[in-house]
């Protein structure tokens, strides 16, 4: 539980990040709160003699909003997210997840950037941020680049950054009147991890959805959105019915895989029940639910 | 400040503050296979610098047989996962782990033998051994009865890791005559005899010093490979030697409990009586002998009878090889399982007879005191009995739903008692205990004990943690023991000191002991067991994923005489938490090969301050007649725990529970189709 030697650096701006990136190439990692990659290193799982920490950089802390976004620097930990009324006010979805996100301890120290940045299927902010349509981005040698959510996630542990890009901001688009959101996850027995994280957008018309955003955690190689449950949705109003066949949809499309924490049959059976959750309570914060 | 306030507030002093000049780190290379041969390591300390086998100590101590011993490090074979195999050593931690990676060993890697029932009748695991049996005894007569029901059931108690905050870690030094270590333990005295036995060292060239623990639960009684390596390095080398132990190898190599296996079969009338029980106790003792696997099916057959009079009992009692670590001794260690198997079988018998469950339980007490076919003794447990049912609001509960009720008798581990010593000096007092806390705050009671027994002022009175040099005997803290047979050993020494100074002065006064110096040493013997009652009342709501959430633990416990009340709710607190550990959450599981599956703390399934219920403490207060005049306590809660609240789940779910930890799969299995 002692990681092998490495270098730290610890450098003002996102350019000289860039620098010692190019100059190390896969030697090097950037390290944000650590709360993912320090124990990777502890346990000796991954060796990198290189680490380059974002923070001394001062600007990339920061949650402002604006009529058609919020903008979030890379570097604010998850406990800013937390205890920001700007989140509270228009990301309830957020909400859920973060107050169910690891411990106090680990939200003090985990920042939003390396939450989505870390491509881990079992992270949360990836589903929600899917689930938001939210968009990242990334600043690289030849300047920024905006990369959609949606884009974003490749595969386990991989993204679409390049080696020697750094994320800088997550923006989240602002969703208009009569919408809401909400994540739902369930727990394996004592972790904070889940079996299964649901997270759901929607913006009504007339009690009826216009848009939809559904993504999903720990149910596959990658935190996936689910399109075919999203254009179902399209003019429905809140059922019993609608709900369940939106949800079977997305337990469909799922992949989990099997574990000490369950069966795929019942990591299914709880995906289908987190999301008809998720879904009644989305339906209910958008004022669809007479 | 309070000894609390400073464990928690990061103002301990345990093994890994201590840094000594010239120290040394070490780190050890273990066997990543369950069953394998070797055929060759380079580098390292190996086997070939340390020829010595583990010699069997402390709690549940037994004398293996010799081909059974667990060898320091491996020589040709490693039975388990996680086996010490060689040690490499370095003045800095870090480096010493990057050193593991140097050392080369050849393995033939081997079939495992996984399943403690499957063992019984496959290939022995070492040459010369008839079968993988390593304890194999029968309690209690065979008998015929002729009962109109008859019910049968397999149980399993999954093995626990007893994680305890600070894992195992020990410093050792050497001064060329005598080797002085500063350890994290339950017992400097075994850990003392540990060193003799195994090293060929005398008494007095061995001192062990106990430093802040922080939580044992079994496991800091015994003796362990590491300590040996740690010591013959520091003699070797003449620098001190540091061991920590981290949270992987905990896992893996710590001994775990629980590991128990019951197949239960009772008989009975129509009205709920028990006319007697067969079955077999396996118990999952890992590749060698000389942990308390070999003894516990025995201790665990013992118990079945509980605390119900019957006459008829016939248990087979198996301790059986497995390619695991060897089992050792977490709370309870053998109690609950014996109080799991019997009062899951009561339940069923009520309900196959549709009778409250503990309308049995009142039929088949004793009124008398009773000794079972398979040697237990009882006091008569029936008006223990209709008293818990009155102070618990049994009747209350049954008309609100959902909850479960559970009984046992707790077994101390009194024997061969204990030692104290009180030294006053410069107006104060000193007191060591042969036991030493690790977490219980045992502070707490010696104080009162001695405002009790010498009118003085708890302040003035200091618990002292274990060291060898300064009280020549001692046993242990564990099996429940502390207040009745520590607590009675500082008793008599205080009344021999009381005695001290009437001989001196004609009169006892406080003044007259705290102006002198005086030193007073007691070993309290005591060989016969000292049983007591206690019972659970546990009640839980379920989600609609099948979730359980334990809603309140009400423990009504025969504590004798309650030296310190804060001592007692805290054991009850900790003790009910890790028995929803065990019945929800906690098991170290194995893939068929082999392999730990559970490799993390969260995957070993500890609980979370969020996951504790609302806890209720009710006092049945029958004095002993001990000194101390208090009962046992520790393991209360981890026996009575997950009987109840196993019960209690059956009822909110409908669903038989036979398996420790619970699988949430089979749980969701209850609730309904969304
Ligand atoms: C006990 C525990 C429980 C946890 N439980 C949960 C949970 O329930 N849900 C959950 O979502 N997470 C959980 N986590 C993970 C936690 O949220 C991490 O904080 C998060 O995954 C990574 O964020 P970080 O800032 O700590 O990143 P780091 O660990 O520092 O970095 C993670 C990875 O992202 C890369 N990276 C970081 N920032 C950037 C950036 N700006 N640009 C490019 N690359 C970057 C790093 O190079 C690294 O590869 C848990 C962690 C712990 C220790």
């Amino acid at each position: 539980m002692m990681p092998p030697a490495f270098e730290y650096y610890a450098p003002t701006g996102v350019d000289e990040v860039i620098d010692l990136l190019e100059k190390y190439g896969d030697d090097a990692k950037i390290l944000a709160g650590g709360q993912s990659l320090i124990p990777l290193l502890k346990s000796r799982i991954t060796a990198i003699p290189y680490l380059i920490s974002l923070s001394g950089i001062k600007d990339l802390s920061y949650i402002t909003e604006s009529s058609n976004a919020t903008r979030i620097g890379a570097m604010t930990v998850d406990s800013d997210l937390e205890y920001s009324d700007t989140i509270r006010k228009r990301y309830p979805i957020l909400m859920d997840a973060l107050g169910k996100l690891a411990d106090p301890l680990v939200r003090n120290m985990g920042t939003v950037g390396g939450n989505i940045s870390h491509g881990d299927p079992s992270n949360d902010l990836p589903a929600v941020m899917l689930a938001l349509k939210a968009t990242f981005v990334a600043r690289g040698r030849g300047g920024n680049r905006n990369i959609k959510a949606r884009d974003f996630f490749l595969d386990t542990f991989t993204t679409a950054l390049e080696h020697d890009e750094v994320l800088t901001e997550i923006s989240i688009p602002v969703w208009k009147e009569h919408s809401g959101g909400s994540y739902v996850k369930f727990e394996k027995g004592t972790w904070n991890f889940s079996v299964a994280g649901s997270a759901v957008q929607l913006r009504l018309e007339n009690g009826a959805v216009v848009e939809a955003g559904i993504a999903i955690t720990s149910m596959g190689p990658k935190a996936m959105y689910i399109p075919e449950a999203e254009d179902y949705l399209l003019g429905k109003k809140f059922h019993k019915s609608v709900i369940s066949e939106a949800a079977d949809i997305v337990v469909e499309k799922s992949q989990p895989s099997p574990d000490t924490y369950g069966s795929v049959e019942y990591k299914k059976n709880i995906l289908k029940r987190i999301t008809m959750e998720a879904l009644e309570n989305a339906f209910r914060r958008s004022g669809g639910v007479k | 400040m309070d000894l609390s306030e400073k464990m928690v507030t990061g103002r301990g002093n345990f093994v890994d503050d201590i840094n000594l000049p010239g120290m040394l780190h070490l780190a050890f290379v273990r066997s990543p296979y369950p069953r394998a041969r070797i055929k060759g390591i380079t580098g390292g300390i190996t086997s070939r610098d340390i020829d010595m086998k583990m010699a069997s100590v402390g709690e549940g101590a037994s004398a293996g047989f010799e081909y059974l011993e667990h060898p320091v490090l491996a020589k040709e074979y490693v039975g388990y996962v996680g086996q010490p195999v060689a040690a490499v050593y370095s003045e800095n931690a870090y480096e010493a782990e990057d050193l593991v990676d140097t050392v080369d060993v050849d393995y033939e890697p081997l079939t495992a033998i996984v399943d403690p029932e499957k063992a019984l009748s496959a290939d022995p695991m070492y040459p010369g051994l008839k079968s993988n049996i390593l304890a194999d005894r029968y309690l209690g007569e065979d008998f015929q009865v002729d009962a109109p029901v008859v019910i049968e059931d397999h149980f399993v108690n999954h093995r626990i890791a007893t994680d305890p905050i600070e894992p195992r870690g020990i410093v050792a030094a050497y001064d060329g005559k005598r080797l002085t270590v500063w350890i994290s333990t339950q017992s400097v005295h075994t850990i003392k005899q540990g060193f003799c036995q195994v090293m060929n060292l005398s008494p007095d060239a061995v001192r062990v010093i106990q430093t802040d623990t922080g939580g044992a639960f079994g496991l800091k009684g015994g003796f362990y490979p590491e300590y040996v390596v740690a010591a013959w390095l520091a003699m070797k080398e003449g620098r001190p030697v540091k061991w920590i132990e981290t949270r992987s190898e905990h896992l893996l190599a710590s001994r775990p409990g629980r590991g128990v296996v019951g197949r239960m079969k009772l008989y009975a009338n129509r009205e709920g009586r028990i006319l007697g029980i067969k079955g077999d106790v396996i118990v999952d003792s890992g590749a060698f002998a000389g942990g308390s696997g070999e003894f516990s099916s025995r201790f665990i057959a013992m118990q079945i009878t509980g605390p119900y009079e019957i006459n008829n009992a016939h248990i087979h009692a198996l301790s059986v090889l497995t390619n695991k670590v060897p089992q050792g001794p977490y709370r309870g260690a053998g109690r609950p399982e014996a109080a799991f198997f019997m009062e899951r079988m009561v339940d069923k018998l009520a309900d196959e007879l549709h009778m409250d469950p503990v309308d049995v339980r009142m039929i088949n007490a004793t009124r008398e005191p009773f000794k079972s076919p398979t040697g237990l003794t009882v006091e008569a447990s029936k008006p223990f009995l209709e008293q818990a049912v009155k102070a618990m609001d049994y009747q209350g509960h049954r008309k609100k739903g959902n909850f479960g009720f559970g009984w046992f008798v707790l077994v101390p581990a009194t024997m061969p008692g204990e030692t104290a010593r009180i030294l006053v000096e410069d107006r104060g007092i000193k007191v060591w205990l042969g036991g030493t806390a690790h977490g219980q705050r045992h502070d707490l009671f010696v104080k009162s004990i001695l405002a009790d027994e010498l009118g003085v002022d708890p302040e003035i009175v200091e618990w002292q943690k274990g060291d060898t040099d300064q009280l020549k005997e001692g046993v242990g803290a564990w099996g429940s023991r502390s207040a009745m047979m520590g607590g009675s050993a500082l008793v008599e020494a205080a009344r021999k000191l009381r005695e001290q100074v009437e001989k001196k002065y004609g009169k006892y006064s406080v003044s007259k002991l705290l102006d002198g110096k005086w030193d007073s040493y007691e070993y309290f013997h005591y060989d016969k067991p000292y049983t007591s009652l206690g019972a659970n009342l546990i009640t839980v709501s379920t989600d609609r994923y099948g979730r359980v959430r334990v809603d309140e633990c009400i423990s009504y416990y025969d504590l004798g005489k309650v030296l310190n009340m804060d001592n007692a709710t805290g054991q009850n607190a900790g003790g009910c938490a890790e028995g929803i550990g065990q019945t929800l959450y906690e098991g170290l599981m194995f893939d068929d090969n082999g392999q730990m599956i559970t490799s993390s703390i969260a995957d070993a399934g500890v609980v979370k301050a969020t996951m504790v219920p609302r806890y209720r403490l009710i006092l049945h207060r029958s004095e002993s007649t001990l000194p101390s005049k208090a009962k046992g306590l520790g393991e209360a809660p981890t026996i009575g725990t997950p009987v109840a609240l196993s019960r209690a789940i059956e009822v909110a779910t409908g669903l038989r529970i036979t398996e420790t930890p619970i699988n949430p799969e089979y749980l969701i299995s209850a609730v309904q189709e969304p």
